[in-house]
């Protein structure tokens, strides 16, 4: 999430208030607060209020919020003197270009600071880490209109940021920071997007990096602002959320024609909602002119329109607007989430337990009386685990992940046993004996159903332990089964049964191999058992399991 | 005074002697040592006899030490295996001549001059070899001029024994003057005792209520799974149903279905555990496709772009229990639908105390033809009410696939305010594709949270690796409330 270092003093004087009050409003407006300062404080905004992401925008908000300021910015955009032009050959590459112009800045180093910290908030918000969107700032004064949105041959070179030596376009992708981190955007295409002024000087190589010539300073007088990307309304974006931040510090932006295009406007989008919808989703009674009044402090133009509905004028930064719902959210904020009145509302049901969880609270039930404790195993593990230590075969069913995030954890467990011993390993150090259950989801094929085990470690766990535990755990849970001798690897031949209902094997019991029993280091007898819960009566077909083959 | 037959024995060995060592007394006895100390510690508490503790200490030979003994400590034997001066190069061919030569020169014994080895003159025994021929004779010695030094060299150690000397008192010989009952006591009762009345004249041993007994485990739940039963009890009280399902889900019902942007970086492997593994999709999922291109018929526009089935085919380790909740409300579309569910959730991360890769999240929605806003507030302070949480508070929050969101916050003693879980109204995105038509209350909780909070837990991993000894010390009901 975007972190913002809002300073107090530079927030104080753009809203007019004081310290405490800003301190108290910030988190009602929709934030946490991460730390606070002597002279700053860092806060997370969410990640669909990218226009939260500067100290001018938190500013706009907090002023209307406290009722300072209402209603629609305004920002006036003057007529076009800059022309950019783009490449067809750019279509397939990266086609979007959206760009303005930013006059009479007044950049000191902690404003030169905040604009490159909106920046890199916005390429993570907005940008998708820069794929969608990527932005540029320049010294317009650095270069010569009109400007040039190319797709260039690779072998061009130019002195990127922070370097004293011009680099070709290929070897910035190899030799600078910023060219390695972000080359897999461009990988594999023939050219490269390229920005050149009316001289063929080059301002930027987009998505990467920007050239050192236009390098923006505290001295910067005018901004050339560019916005490049697959997704023009994501460009857009970020073209307003940077024009407005900067207005609202005094600038004056310019439109530039971009391909016959003049932009930005700046301009609202129009939304007409019903305020009987508002009023219904959030249990409030209200007026077109309360739900008017309500969204003005959230800067929102607005204005009944009729008496059932209001026109709302929606800020051109405002990125988390898609739907008339989200208006209702910031009539709700407005209102204050605190001056709800929590009800709750005459709706009768019966409440169901799922059967998957009667039949888990029955066995658990039987493993406690049995004097077992429970355990509540990963169900992350791996294939050693599960398989090699305990000399079994792998599942063909078994799910693996495709990216794994340790050694450790690549797959879905099949069975819990393996998990126990492993508990059993962890806890070598207490006293015996140790009687260990766990009932849990295992996952074969992509579906998930449930599965019990217990193990029992102490110098006399024998055959007969394993057996007695087994049957009456059957019975109790309705099973009638057969046994038979089993051919599981993990147990001692000849110790070792096989739990049979319907024919089919459902589970096993016995003693524990000592081959399995040095792999997971482990100095006494196991007398163990494990059964796969469907076979108890009344196990449901799991709901919401769709299965590629069908079940 | 109620004795124990013990005590009457120990009384009655002690009449001839007055007074003698545990071990003696044993004998006598017919018992082990550390029982007449028991015995006699039972007795002291009544003033019957007195026991005295004496701790002794001798130095025994070590291994080393007992290979020198008799032929003398290495430096003695490597002197007198040559005449005045020998050659060191030929003294260093002596098996000894390592930690021999040394000790030659720091007792003054030889003198080294141009790689010879002379001898003094003077090699008188010290303490040290007097010391190491007392203890080859004896075998052990209490204390002495030398024996510092040999423990030094680490040839002798220390040994340290107790031994009891039990005497009996004036008090004790009284009582034993009165004579005393030696008639056995009975510990376990027999079937035989109970039914012949014998146990009316069998004198029954009496047991010292102040020692505490052997300690015993029960079987139990895991105290973790005590709590989210805990939780599970307090939905269904609320008239919740019960939902379960699939650990594997399809990107589709994952995050499309619930609105989230197919570039949203929540779906990229980094976060997410993708799987090789592909579902079809379901029947009329292009009206969920034309939700994310341009709002389908609601007043939303989309998310724009083209929406991809290959990536909405994709499965993944549900990243939230909300799949499960979106497809039971599309197979129970009509009105009212109350249900929760518990269940493990995944996310890519590594495992340290405080992040796991997979954890418990509850989950809870609420479907109905008037509910609102304020309803979805009102079930979350009932809902934490009864978890124990009296003061709560909400803040405006952020969620993908709900509008408008909030954040619950509970007052923890010692904490303050902390935030538990997150809620919200689904969004009409979210439901219309599937023909819902009424507003979805829903709230989520990470539960391991409220563990953390009410098991005192620092560490998640001990919920999911837990110590035996844990496990066994939680008591099964905490006192709440």
């Amino acid at each position: 999430m975007a972190i913002i270092t809002l300073p107090y003093r530079y927030l104080e004087r753009l809203t007019g208030t004081d310290r405490q009050t800003i301190i108290e409003c910030i988190p009602m407006i929709g934030a946490d607060i991460e730390r606070i300062e002597e002279d700053h404080m860092d806060v997370e905004f969410f990640p669909d209020r990218p226009d939260l992401y500067s100290a001018e925008g938190v500013a706009r908000a907090m002023r209307g919020f406290l009722g300072i300021e209402e209603g629609l910015p305004v920002y006036t955009v003057s007529h076009p003197g800059i022309a950019f032009s783009v490449d067809p050959g750019l279509a397939s590459i990266r086609p979007c270009l959206g760009s303005a112009v930013i006059r009479n800045v007044n950049l000191d180093e902690e404003a030169v600071e905040s604009l490159m910290g909106l920046q890199e908030a916005l390429h993570w918000a907005i940008g998708r880490g820069r794929g969608k969107v990527a932005i540029g700032v320049h010294d317009l004064d650095a270069v010569t209109p009109p400007f040039h949105y190319i797709a260039s041959p690779r072998h061009r070179s130019f002195v990127p940021l922070d370097f004293d030596r011009e680099m070709t376009l290929d070897e910035i992708l190899t030799d600078h920071p910023k060219g390695r981190d972000y080359a897999h955007l461009v990988e594999g295409f023939p050219r490269f997007p390229l920005i050149v002024d009316a001289d063929d000087q080059v301002l930027s190589f987009p998505p990467i990096i920007n050239s050192e010539l236009t390098r923006i300073t505290t001295a910067t007088k005018n901004i050339l602002l560019d916005c490049t990307g697959t997704d023009k309304k994501a460009v857009m974006m970020a073209v307003n959320i940077i024009c407005t931040a900067l207005a609202e510090a005094g600038a004056t932006i310019e439109m530039v024609t971009v391909e016959g295009e003049e932009m930005p406007t700046l301009a609202p989008a129009e939304r007409v909602v019903s305020v009987e919808e508002c009023a219904s989703l959030l249990g409030l009674p209200l007026s077109p002119a309360d739900m008017a009044r309500l969204l003005a402090r959230m800067r929102f133009g607005a204005e009944p329109d009729g008496d059932s509905r209001v026109r709302v004028l929606v800020p051109c930064y405002r990125a988390d607007i898609l739907h008339d719902w989200d208006i209702f959210e910031d009539v709700a904020i407005a209102y204050g989430i605190e001056n709800f009145d929590a009800a709750l509302p005459a709706i009768s049901t019966i409440a169901e337990e799922h059967p998957t969880m009667v039949i888990a609270r029955a066995a658990r039930s039987v493993m406690v009386g049995l004097g077992y404790l429970e355990m509540i195993p990963f169900t992350l593990t791996n294939e050693r685990v599960i398989y090699e230590k305990m000399q079994r075969d792998p599942l063909p069913g078994t799910l693996r992940v495709l990216h794994p995030i340790s050694e450790e954890q690549t797959v879905v467990r099949t069975d819990l046993l393996a998990l126990l011993l492993e508990m059993l390993q962890a806890n070598k150090h207490r006293e015996l004996p140790q009687r260990l259950f766990a009932i849990g989801d295992v996952v074969e094929d992509c579906i998930t159903y449930q599965k019990v085990a217990a193990v029992s470690i102490h110098p006399a766990a024998d055959f007969s332990e394993a057996y007695a535990v087994a049957d009456v755990f059957c019975r109790e849970l309705s099973l009638s089964y057969t046994v038979a001798e089993s051919a599981d690897p993990a147990f001692i031949d000849g110790r070792r049964g096989d739990i049979i209902v319907d024919g089919k094997i459902v589970g096993v019991f016995g003693e524990i191999h000592p081959t399995v029993l040095n792999a997971f280091d482990l100095e006494h007898p196991v007398a163990a058992f494990a059964l796969d819960l469907r076979a108890v009566p009344g196990y449901p077909v799991p709901p919401g399991t769709p299965s590629p083959g069908g079940r | 005074m109620d004795l124990t037959l013990n005590e009457k024995r120990l009384l009655v060995a002690l009449e001839s002697v007055g007074s003698a060592d545990a071990a003696t007394l044993a004998n006598l006895m017919g018992t082990h040592r550390e029982a007449v100390v028991q015995y006699a510690n039972l007795a002291s508490e009544r003033g019957l006899v007195d026991v005295e503790r004496h701790i002794s200490r001798r130095y025994i030979l070590t291994r080393e030490g007992r290979a020198y003994a008799g032929k003398g400590l290495p430096e003695r034997q490597v002197f007198e295996s040559f005449e005045n001066e020998i050659p060191m190069r030929d003294l260093q061919a002596h098996p000894l001549a390592k930690i021999a030569i040394g000790w030659m020169r720091k007792k003054g014994w030889v003198v080294i001059r141009d790689g010879v080895v002379q001898k003094t003159g003077s090699a008188v025994p010290g303490p040290d070899e007097a010391a190491l021929a007392r203890l080859g004779e004896g075998g052990a010695i209490t204390d002495g001029e030398g024996v510092a030094d040999l423990l030094r060299r680490g040839l002798v150690e220390e040994e340290e024994t107790v031994t009891y000397t039990v005497s009996i008192t004036p008090r004790g010989r009284e009582l034993l003057a009165r004579g005393l009952d030696l008639q056995e006591e009975v510990g376990t009762l027999t079937r035989d005792q109970i039914l012949s009345g014998a146990w009316k004249d069998l004198p029954l041993r009496r047991y010292d209520v102040t020692k505490l007994p052997k300690r015993a485990y029960p079987g139990k739940t895991h105290p973790y799974q005590r709590l989210l039963d805990e939780m599970r009890r307090v939905l269904l009280d609320m008239g919740f149903t019960e939902i379960a399902g699939g650990i594997v889900q399809s990107s589709f019902w994952n995050f499309d279905a619930l609105f989230q942007p197919q570039d949203h970086p929540a779906r990229e492997m980094q976060d997410t555990f993708f799987l090789g593994e592909r579902w079809p999709l379901p029947e009329g999922y292009e009206r969920v496709r034309d939700m994310h291109e341009h709002g389908g018929e609601t007043s939303s526009i989309g998310w724009g772009g083209t929406w991809s089935a290959a990536k909405a085919e994709q499965c993944v380790l549900r990243t939230h229990t909300t799949s499960l909740s979106i497809q039971h409300l599309v197979e129970h579309p009509e009105p009212p639908v109350k249900a929760f569910c518990i269940g493990r959730v995944y996310r890519r991360e590594a495992t340290d105390p405080t992040h796991l890769a997979e954890f418990e999240q509850l989950e809870g929605v609420v479907m109905d033809e008037e509910v609102d806003f304020r309803h979805l507030l009102g079930f979350l302070k009932e809902f934490y009410r009864k978890m124990g949480f009296e003061k709560i508070r909400f803040r405006p929050g952020y969620f993908p696939y709900t509008e408008p969101s909030v954040e619950p916050e509970v007052y923890v003693d010692g904490l303050g305010w902390v935030e538990l879980g997150g809620a919200g109204i689904f969004r009409q995105e979210v439901t219309a594709p599937f023909g819902i038509e009424h507003p979805v209350l829903a709230w989520g909780l990470g539960v391991s949270r409220v563990a953390m909070l009410r098991l005192g837990l620092r560490d998640l991993r001990h919920l999911y690796r837990s110590d035996v000894e844990w496990v066994r010390q939680m008591p099964v009901y905490g006192g709440r409330r």
